[in-house]
C-alpha cells in the first residue's frame, strides 16, 4: 500500500483507472430520457347542478337525466315558493305544462340526477303575439353569457336575468350593435339579490339597433341570462340560445334546411376590426360561399351576412375563423304567409355527450338532429328516452369529415328526450336539434344547438405542492 | 505614629514569640535570625515543629536551644500548635503579648519595637500586624490588613503585584491581619479562645480577628513594621498535611464558614440567600470557563457548609457569647457591597484583553504576563502595520472583496428586490419572530395543519435573523446570495494550518468558491447547499485538528465539528453520512489515542442536537438526499451525463460550461506526479473519488418530495463539493513545486507558468462566465405575493386559502393561512389524510362537477379559492359554475372566489408539548457544546499549570 502511494506513476494510474471506472458507472446508470405521457384528464360524474328556466309560464318543460346511473340523487323543481316535483329516477323524462305567469323555474339536482341533467322549455302558440314555436334550453348560472340576435328595431327583445344562488350577484349588461358598443344610461350594472329575477326590455338599453349582441357578465356572483325575441310584424317568436364564449374559431351548428332567410350575425368585443372567414358544412361537403367567405366585423360591433342563397337551403353548419375572438349567432326565418323564426348560435362540441330534453315527433311535428363533424369523421350514438316506457336502444350515426348529417328522430308516442354520446375514436361533433311543425301558413320552427351535457366533469391532474407560491 | 498616653498605668510589656515550622528549612534560618536580631528583643521564644522532615527541628533547636522547642505530630494545625505552646507556657510578667511567626516569615529588625509602640499608643488595640511584603521581590506588597465580604471573598485592597511605595502607610484599623507576624495580647487570646481548631488552615486568622473585634478590641495594621513572607503553603511550595482536602476547597469552605459563623442573625439571613445563589452562579461560571475542578470545589465547599447546620449553630453559639461590639463597627470594615460589581467589570475587561475569565485580584505572585503568547497561525493579521494597510494588504480580505464584487455583479438581477424566492426557495417573508414561533409551536397551523417537527434549520435562521435586526430576508440573502464570498473566505481561513503560502490559498479559495455547485445553488435557491458549501472547508480544518492536533485542541475541535455538523445537517442532511463515513475511515486509518472518542463526540453531537427531527427524517431515508427548500424536478438534470459529474458540475440551472473546471482537474491530476506529501495526495484524491461516487449514486436516485407530489433525482451538489475540496487541497499542497520550477528557469519555468495559467483558468473563467451570464435560474429578486390582499385581509380569524396554479404537469394547489409560508414551513410534512381529502375536493371543485366538495373545503377551514397567474379560462369558468363559490374578483393575473357557505375554522389541536420544550433543551445542549468547543480560559496544556489554579486565599503557613 505504502509503496503504491510512494510510486510516482502508480498513484496516477490508480486515480485515472478509478476515474474511468466512475465514468463507466455514471454512463451505465444514466437514465434514458423518458417522454412523460401528457397528463390525462379524468372523467367524473357531475354531482350537483342548478338550472333555471327563465319564463316557464304557459310552456311545457321537459326535465331528464340520462339513464344509466345507479347512484342516488334527486332533482327538485321549484318555481317561486312552489315545488312542482321532486325527481329521483335518471332516464325518465318529466314533462309537464307549467301554469301561466309562473316565476322562473329553478331545478336543483344532486347525485345521479345531476349527471347530465337537461331541462328545456317549449311553447307552441297558434296565434297571438307569441304565435310560433319557441324553445330554449334552461341554463346554469354562469359568470358570462353571450346572446346574439335581432335588435329592438326588428323585434321586441326581453332579457331575463335570474340569480338562483345564495350570494348576491352584480351583473353588467354590455350591448353591441351594428354600429358599435351601446352605452346604456344606467351604465348597465344591476344587483340581483339571492333568488331575485328581473326582466329587462332591451329597447331601454339600445332603442335603435337592428341586430345586437348582449353580454351579461357578473363581477361577483352568477346569474342566468336568456332573451326572447318577438319579431315585429308577427314574423314569429323564439328564444336566443346562449352563444359560445368568444373564440377565434366558432362553429354555428344546426342551421335548418329549407327555404327562408338565413342571416349570420358575428359580433366582436375586441378593440380592433377583424376579418372573419366563413365556411359552410353541408351534407354534401364544404360549400363555397360565392364571394361571401369573408365578413368584416368592426371593433365592438355586430356584422351581418345573408346566407339565404349561400347555403342553398341545405341543413348545414358554419365554421368561422378570425384573428380576434368572436361570437356568432344565426337567424333562420321560415317560409309561408305566417312565418316563424328560429335562432341558433355558436356552440361547443359534444365531446362529453349532449342531451335534448324536449322533443316531439308525430302528427305534423318533426324533430331532427343536424350533426356536423368539421375536422375528423364523427361517430355518435343516439338514444331516445321517451316519457313513458323504457329508454330505446341507442343507434349509431356516422358523420363524414367536413359534413353535416341530418338525422330524423324516430316516431315516438308523446314527448321524448334524446341522448347523444360520442363514441370512441370520434372527432369533435357539433350539432343542433330542429323541431318543425307544419302549419297552414307555413312551418313553425325552433332550433336548439346541442350543448355539452353536464354529465361528466373533467378533473385535471392535480397535486398539492408548496411550489404553488413560487413565481 | 505612636502617641503616648500618660494616663495609662505603666505595665511592662513582655513578648512571647512562637515560631511554628513545618518543612520550612528553606526560610527558617532567615526567619530565626530576623527574630533574634530584633531591636526590641523578645522576652521568651518558643519554637514548634510540626513533624518536619527537612531538618527544621534541628534548625530550631540550634537557634533556640532544645528546651525551647516543642515537637508535635505532622498533622497538627497552626492554631493547635500555638494552643499547645500556651498550655505549657505559664503566664509571663506584666502585659503579655504573643508574637506569632511562621517559619517563612522574616520580620524586619524594628518590627516588634514598632508594633509594641503602636500597642502602647492605643490601649484598645489587642491585635497588631506588620505590613507583609514578598519574600523574593521585596518591594511587592502582600498585605496591609485583610477584610472579607459577605460572600466570604477575601479582599486585601491591593492590586496584583502592587509595589510598596508607602501608599498605604499609617496605623489602620482593619478587620483582620495575618497570623504571620501577628502580635496579640495574651489575655485577649485567652478571652476569645484562640484560633479555632475547626479551622486548621485558611481563614483562622480572620475568624480570630473577627472575634477579637466582636469583643470590642481593635485590630490594627502597623505599616511601619514590615515582615517578608514567602506564603509557602498558598503557593504550594510545600505540602499541606493538616487537612486531606484540596486547599482551594478548604479555603472556600472556611471562608463561607467564618462569615456565616460570625455575622449577626439579620445580615446572616441575607448572606445565606446571597451565598446560595452566588455559589451556584460561580459554579456555572467556572464550568463555562472550563475549570471543572474549581466548579467542583466551589460546589462542595458550599455543600459542606450548608450541609452541616448543627456545626454551624454550635459555632455561632460560641461566638455569640463574646459578641459585644455592635455589628455596625465590623460591617464598616467589611468589603463594601459595590466591590463585587467593580470586580466583575475588572474580570470582563481582563477577559476582553485576552486573559481568562478568572480573577487575578488578590492572588499572590500571579504571573503578570499572559502565560501563552497567543500564537496565531494567522500570521498576517498580526503584522504591525496600520489598520488600513493591514486589512487591505491581507490576501484573504482582498479575495473576499473580489469575490463579493463578482457576486454583486453576477447577482445584479437579484439584489435589491422586494422578495427573494424561486427554485427551491419559497419567497422569503416574515421576520425572526415568525421563525421562532414556527420553531416553538407545538402544532403547526400552517397549510392544513401538522404536528410534525419543524426543521431545525429554522432555528439557525431565526438566530441569524435575530442578530440581523429580525430581518429574515437579510439572513437568507446573506447565506444564499453571499455564499460565494463566504465560501471563499472560509476556505481561505480554514486552510491556514494545512497549506502554507497565501497565494496558493487564494487560488484554492477562489476555485472552491466559484465551483459550479455554488453558482448552481444560488441559481436554484438552494439555501441548504449554500450553507453546507460555506461550512465544508471548516469541517475539513476541524477534522484535521481532530485527527492530528494536540489532544485537548483535538477534543475541542471535535465538539466544534459536532456543532457545525449539526448546523450543516439541519440544512442538508446528506452532509452527515458523508462526513461520518470519511471520519470513520480516517479514525481507522490514522489511529491515535483519543481520536476514536473525538470522532464519536463529533458525530454524536448532531444526532443529539437534531434528535426528534432526525428521527422523523430517517423514517424516510431517501429524504436524507434532499435539503432545505422545495424539491422540484425542474431544478435537477434527470439524465445528468457522466462527464458532467466528473467535471464537478451537478446539473440543473446556473451551470457554467463543463470545460470551466477543466483547469482545476488538470492541476489536480498533475499533483499526482509530485513526490512530496504522497500520503496527503492519496487521501485527497480518495476523498475526491468518494465524493464523485456518492454524487453518481445521489444523482441516480429518484426521491419523492416531502409531501409526495413530485419525484425527481436528488441534486449531487454536496458530494461534488466534497470531491472538489479533496482535489483542491491536493493541488494547493503540491503547488510549492511550481515555485521551485519557476526558480529553476528555462523550460521548467515555462512549464511552471503553464501550470499556473491552467490552474488559475478555473476561477477566472468561472468568475467571467458568472458575470456575463448573470444568475441564470428560477430564483428571482422580486417575487409577487401570490396571496391576494383581499383574501389576506379577510382571513384574520385563521381562515385558509386554497391557492391554485396551472403547471405543465397539471394543476398545483396548496393551502395557505393568511400568508404564504415562511421559510421552513413548506418543509414540514403534512399528514396524508387531510391532504388527500382536500386534493379530491379541489379536483372536484376545479372540474366544476358541483357536489359537496366545497363542504369538505369548508370543513378544513378554507374560505377563499385563489387562482394565480396564468388564470386558466376553463378553470375559472368551472369555479364560476360552482354554486358554493362566489367570485370576488377575476382578472388575467388573479381570480378570487369565496365560499358561500359558513366555514368551520379548525381549532388548534393540543399538539405535542415537547415541541415547545425541546427548543429549550436544544438551546441548553448547544450552550454546553459551545462551552466545550470554545477555547478554555485556562492555560493551554503545554503551559505548566502553575499558580493559576491556586485558591484566592493566601493563608500560608501550613501547620502541621
Amino acid at each position: 500500500m505504502k509503496s503504491l502511494i510512494e510510486n510516482r506513476f502508480s498513484l496516477l494510474v490508480l486515480v485515472l483507472v478509478a476515474l474511468l471506472a466512475l465514468y463507466g458507472v455514471a454512463s451505465a446508470t444514466q437514465p434514458q430520457a423518458v417522454a412523460t405521457p401528457a397528463p390525462q384528464m379524468q372523467k367524473v360524474p357531475v354531482a350537483s347542478v342548478t338550472t333555471v328556466c327563465p319564463s316557464p309560464g304557459d310552456t311545457s318543460v321537459g326535465v331528464v337525466a340520462p339513464p344509466g346511473s345507479r347512484a342516488q340523487g334527486t332533482a327538485a323543481l321549484v318555481t317561486g315558493d312552489r315545488t312542482l316535483a321532486t325527481l329521483d329516477t335518471p332516464g325518465r323524462l318529466w314533462h309537464e305544462k307549467i301554469p301561466a305567469s309562473s316565476p322562473p323555474l329553478v331545478i336543483t339536482a344532486t347525485g345521479s340526477m345531476a349527471a347530465g341533467l337537461e331541462v328545456a322549455q317549449t311553447r307552441k302558440e297558434k296565434s297571438g303575439r307569441q304565435r310560433g314555436l319557441a324553445g330554449v334550453r334552461c341554463t346554469e348560472p354562469v359568470a358570462s353569457t353571450w346572446l346574439v340576435g335581432p335588435g329592438p328595431a326588428a323585434a321586441e327583445v326581453t332579457l331575463y336575468l335570474t340569480n338562483a344562488d345564495l350570494a348576491p350577484a352584480i351583473a353588467e349588461i354590455m350591448v353591441y350593435s351594428g354600429e358599435g358598443p351601446v352605452v346604456a344610461d344606467s351604465g348597465g350594472v344591476l344587483t340581483l339579490k339571492p333568488g331575485e329575477n328581473r326582466s329587462i326590455k332591451v329597447r331601454d338599453l339600445a332603442p335603435s339597433a337592428l341586430v345586437l349582441a348582449i353580454q351579461v357578465r357578473t363581477s361577483s356572483g352568477r346569474v342566468t341570462a336568456a332573451a326572447r325575441a318577438i319579431m315585429n310584424g308577427g314574423r314569429g317568436v323564439d328564444w336566443l340560445p346562449a352563444s359560445a364564449e368568444p373564440a377565434t374559431r366558432v362553429v354555428v351548428p344546426g342551421i335548418p334546411g329549407g327555404g327562408g332567410k338565413r342571416e349570420l350575425l358575428v359580433a366582436s368585443d375586441a378593440e380592433v376590426d377583424t376579418l372573419v372567414e366563413v365556411r359552410a358544412l353541408t351534407p354534401d361537403g364544404t360549400y363555397a360561399l360565392k364571394g361571401r367567405e369573408l365578413v368584416e366585423v368592426p371593433a365592438g360591433s355586430v356584422a351581418t351576412l345573408d346566407l339565404s342563397t349561400g347555403i342553398g337551403g341545405q341543413p348545414s353548419a358554419l365554421v368561422l375563423t378570425s384573428e380576434t375572438p368572436i361570437v356568432a349567432g344565426l337567424v333562420a326565418t321560415g317560409t309561408g304567409a305566417k312565418v316563424d323564426v328560429a335562432f341558433t348560435a355558436g356552440a361547443d362540441p359534444v365531446d362529453l355527450g349532449s342531451v335534448v330534453a324536449d322533443n316531439r315527433t308525430g302528427g305534423k311535428v318533426t324533430s331532427r338532429l343536424l350533426l356536423t363533424a368539421p375536422d375528423m369523421a364523427g361517430k355518435v350514438s343516439v338514444q331516445v328516452v321517451p316519457r313513458k316506457g323504457e329508454p330505446g336502444e341507442p343507434f349509431q350515426v356516422d358523420i363524414s369529415a367536413s359534413r353535416t348529417k341530418q338525422v330524423k328522430l324516430p316516431k315516438v308516442d308523446g314527448v321524448f328526450a334524446v341522448v347523444v354520446q360520442p363514441m370512441p375514436g370520434s372527432g369533435p361533433v357539433y350539432g343542433g336539434r330542429v323541431m318543425e311543425e307544419r302549419r297552414k301558413g307555413g312551418p313553425a320552427l325552433t332550433v336548439q344547438p346541442l350543448a355539452a351535457a353536464r354529465m361528466w366533469a373533467l378533473i385535471p391532474p392535480i397535486a398539492e405542492s408548496a411550489a404553488t407560491v413560487l413565481p | 505614629m505612636s502617641i503616648t498616653d500618660s494616663q495609662r498605668p505603666h505595665r511592662p510589656h513582655t513578648v512571647t514569640a512562637i515560631v511554628v515550622s513545618h518543612d520550612g528549612s528553606r526560610w527558617l534560618g532567615e526567619t530565626l535570625e530576623a527574630l533574634l536580631r530584633q531591636t526590641r528583643p523578645v522576652d521568651r521564644v518558643v519554637g514548634v515543629d510540626n513533624g518536619s522532615r527537612d531538618g527544621s527541628a534541628a534548625l530550631l533547636t540550634g537557634a533556640l536551644g532544645s528546651r525551647a522547642v516543642l515537637t508535635l505530630p505532622r498533622s497538627t494545625g497552626f492554631g493547635e500548635a500555638v494552643a499547645e505552646v500556651l498550655d505549657k507556657l505559664g503566664p509571663g510578667g506584666g502585659q503579655e503579648w504573643i508574637w506569632l511567626l511562621h517559619d517563612d516569615c522574616a520580620p524586619d529588625v524594628n518590627a516588634l519595637r514598632i508594633l509594641l509602640e503602636a500597642a502602647e499608643a492605643d490601649p484598645r488595640a489587642a491585635v497588631l500586624g506588620p505590613k507583609l511584603r514578598d519574600w523574593l521581590d521585596r518591594r511587592i506588597l502582600l498585605e496591609v490588613g485583610v477584610t472579607v465580604d459577605r460572600t466570604g471573598r477575601r479582599n486585601t485592597g491591593l492590586e496584583a503585584r502592587e509595589f510598596d511605595q508607602g501608599q498605604y502607610d499609617g496605623i489602620r484599623d482593619v478587620l483582620s491581619v495575618s497570623t504571620a507576624g501577628m502580635l496579640i495580647r495574651r489575655d485577649v487570646w485567652d478571652e476569645v479562645g484562640g484560633l479555632d481548631p475547626a479551622l486548621p488552615l485558611f481563614r483562622d486568622d480572620l475568624d480570630l480577628c473577627w472575634r477579637v473585634r466582636a469583643v470590642g478590641y481593635r485590630v490594627q495594621n502597623v505599616t511601619r513594621a514590615v515582615a517578608w513572607h514567602a506564603e509557602a503553603a498558598t503557593r504550594r511550595r510545600r505540602r499541606i498535611t493538616a487537612s486531606g482536602d484540596h486547599p482551594r476547597r478548604l479555603d472556600r469552605r472556611n471562608a463561607l464558614f467564618v462569615v456565616m459563623a460570625n455575622l449577626p442573625l439579620r445580615p446572616l439571613l441575607w448572606a445565606l440567600v446571597r451565598n446560595a445563589f452566588g455559589s451556584i452562579f460561580r459554579t456555572v461560571l467556572f464550568l463555562v470557563a472550563k475549570q471543572p475542578a474549581n466548579a467542583l470545589d466551589e460546589f462542595l465547599a458550599f455543600g459542606s457548609v450548608f450541609g452541616h447546620p448543627i456545626r454551624m449553630i454550635r459555632a455561632r453559639r460560641v461566638r455569640a457569647k463574646g459578641r459585644r461590639q455592635a455589628y455596625a463597627a465590623i460591617s464598616r470594615l467589611l468589603t463594601p457591597p459595590g466591590a463585587g460589581y467593580r470586580r466583575l467589570v475588572d474580570r470582563v475587561q481582563n477577559y476582553l484583553a485576552g486573559g481568562g475569565f478568572v480573577e487575578s485580584e488578590g492572588r499572590h505572585q500571579a504571573v503578570a504576563a499572559s502565560p501563552h503568547p497567543q500564537q496565531e497561525d494567522g500570521e498576517e493579521l498580526l503584522t504591525d502595520a496600520g489598520v488600513i494597510q493591514r486589512v487591505f494588504g491581507n490576501p484573504g480580505v482582498l479575495l473576499f472583496l473580489a469575490l463579493a464584487l463578482v457576486t454583486l455583479i453576477a447577482e445584479r438581477a437579484l439584489t435589491g428586490g422586494a422578495r427573494l424566492g424561486g427554485g427551491a426557495l419559497v419567497p422569503v417573508i416574515g421576520g425572526a419572530s415568525d421563525l421562532w414561533d414556527l420553531y416553538r409551536e407545538s402544532y403547526h397551523q400552517t397549510g392544513l395543519g401538522t404536528d410534525a417537527w419543524a426543521p431545525p434549520y429554522v432555528a439557525v435562521l431565526a438566530v441569524l435573523s435575530t442578530v440581523l435586526f429580525g430581518k429574515t430576508w437579510l439572513a437568507v440573502s446573506l447565506l444564499l446570495l453571499g455564499c460565494v464570498p463566504l465560501a471563499g473566505i472560509s476556505a481561505y481561513a480554514a486552510t491556514r494550518s494545512m497549506i502554507p503560502g497565501r497565494w496558493r490559498r487564494v487560488w484554492l479559495a477562489s476555485s472552491y468558491a466559484l465551483l459550479p455547485v455554488a453558482t448552481g445553488a444560488v441559481a436554484a435557491g438552494r439555501l441548504g447547499t449554500a450553507v453546507v458549501f460555506v461550512l465544508l472547508p471548516v469541517y475539513a480544518a476541524l477534522a484535521t485538528t481532530v485527527l492530528a492536533g494536540e489532544r485537548r485542541r483535538a477534543r475541542r475541535a471535535a465538539w466544534g465539528l459536532g456543532l457545525l455538523l449539526a448546523v450543516g445537517t439541519a440544512f442538508a442532511p446528506l452532509v452527515y453520512p458523508l462526513t461520518a463515513i470519511l471520519g470513520a475511515l480516517a479514525a481507522l486509518a490514522f489511529p491515535r489515542r483519543g481520536v476514536a472518542v473525538s470522532m464519536l463526540v463529533a458525530f454524536a453531537v448532531p444526532v443529539v442536537l437534531l434528535f426528534p427531527w432526525l428521527a422523523q427524517l430517517v423514517a424516510d431515508p431517501k429524504r436524507l438526499l434532499l435539503e432545505a427548500g422545495l424539491h422540484q424536478p425542474a431544478l435537477v438534470d434527470p439524465g445528468l451525463p457522466a462527464q458532467s459529474l466528473l467535471m464537478l458540475s451537478p446539473g440543473g440551472p446556473g451551470m457554467p460550461p463543463l470545460w470551466v473546471t477543466g483547469g482545476l482537474i488538470a492541476a489536480c491530476l498533475l499533483a499526482l506526479l509530485m513526490r512530496r506529501n504522497r500520503m496527503v495526495i492519496a487521501v485527497g484524491w480518495g476523498v475526491a473519488l468518494f465524493g464523485v461516487l456518492v454524487a453518481i449514486l445521489v444523482s441516480r436516485t429518484p426521491v419523492t418530495s416531502i409531501n409526495g407530489d413530485v419525484e425527481a433525482p436528488a441534486w449531487p451538489g454536496v458530494p461534488l463539493a466534497f470531491a472538489a475540496t479533496g482535489m483542491l487541497v491536493v493541488a494547493a499542497l503540491t503547488a510549492d513545486r511550481v515555485v521551485e520550477f519557476r526558480a529553476a528557469g528555462g523550460l521548467r519555468r515555462l512549464a511552471a507558468l503553464g501550470v499556473v495559467l491552467v490552474a488559475f483558468s478555473t476561477p477566472l473563467l468561472a468568475a467571467g462566465m458568472w458575470i456575463t451570464e448573470g444568475v441564470n435560474g428560477p430564483i428571482r429578486g422580486t417575487v409577487r405575493d401570490v396571496m391576494p390582499a383581499l383574501a389576506a385581509v379577510n382571513s384574520a380569524g385563521g381562515e385558509r386559502t386554497l391557492l391554485l396554479r396551472t403547471s405543465p404537469n397539471g394543476l398545483l394547489f396548496t393551502v395557505l393561512r393568511g400568508r404564504t409560508p415562511v421559510i421552513g414551513e413548506a418543509d414540514i410534512p403534512v399528514p396524508e389524510g387531510p391532504r388527500e381529502r382536500v386534493r379530491v375536493a379541489t379536483a372536484g371543485l376545479v372540474s366544476g362537477r358541483g357536489g359537496d366538495d366545497a363542504r369538505v373545503l369548508a370543513a378544513h377551514g378554507v374560505r377563499f379559492v385563489v387562482m394565480t397567474a396564468p388564470v386558466d379560462a376553463a378553470i375559472s369558468a368551472a369555479l364560476d359554475s360552482q354554486p358554493s363559490l362566489a367570485r370576488m374578483s377575476l382578472s388575467r393575473s388573479v381570480g378570487v372566489w369565496r365560499l358561500t357557505q359558513p366555514i368551520a375554522v379548525p381549532v388548534t389541536p393540543p399538539g405535542d408539548p415537547w415541541h415547545s420544550r425541546w427548543p429549550w433543551v436544544q438551546a441548553a445542549l448547544v450552550l454546553v457544546v459551545l462551552v466545550l468547543a470554545a477555547p478554555g480560559s485556562g492555560t493551554e496544556s503545554d503551559q505548566p499549570t502553575a499558580p493559576q489554579d491556586l485558591p484566592k486565599s493566601r493563608r500560608e503557613l501550613a501547620p502541621r
